[in-house]
């Protein structure tokens, strides 16, 4: 799984800790992984994601239906699920601000064993944004 | 023309710090089934 993982684009290196089933992985400086597709390529080999956290940079936008998203590049942009944590973030909407954010962004259902991952991915905020 | 060039350099200029601070700086999964 590491190996294919770290084969995957913008990986710059993998961290598995057996002990813990947890798995550390550092984006390359561009910036330019794709959560998602981490959750296919574990999923393809054979094991199971119960739950992915990321800290991203980026700025809160609108998205075609209106929800709050914070957009870490220009074609890729996380649903903020609302919480206590993202009360405040509508009024940056759209502005320049630059916040940097640590929350989840998938969650297996609970009760299946081996279902494959639900997508598209939603950003729960587990902690208040920073701005810069 | 100047003034559309001038125009096109503030843009890029606002545009760009934005693509290169925004980004995933981190991910962690927890994961089930691995040996």
């Amino acid at each position: 799984m590491k190996q294919h993982l770290g084969r995957q684009s913008g990986v710059q290196s993998v961290e598995v800790s057996l002990v813990e089933g947890r798995v550390e992985i550092t984006p390359k400086d561009d910036g330019k992984i794709d959560p998602a597709q981490l959750i296919r390529a574990t999923y393809d080999s054979g094991v199971t994601v119960a739950e992915m956290q990321i800290t991203a940079r980026g700025k809160m936008v609108k998205d075609s239906s209106g929800n709050l998203a914070l957009q870490t590049a220009p074609n890729q942009s996380f649903a903020i699920l609302p919480n206590e944590k993202s009360k405040g973030l509508d009024e940056l909407a759209g502005s320049t601000t630059v916040v940097t954010v640590h929350g989840e962004l998938y969650k297996k259902p609970p009760g299946k064993k081996k279902a494959p991952p639900s997508l598209p991915l939603r950003l729960e905020l587990l902690e208040t944004p920073k701005k810069g | 023309m100047t003034t559309r060039k001038l125009a096109l350099l503030l843009l890029l200029g606002a545009a760009l710090p934005m693509i290169a601070q925004a980004q995933i700086q981190h991910v962690e999964m927890r994961v089930e089934g691995m040996t």
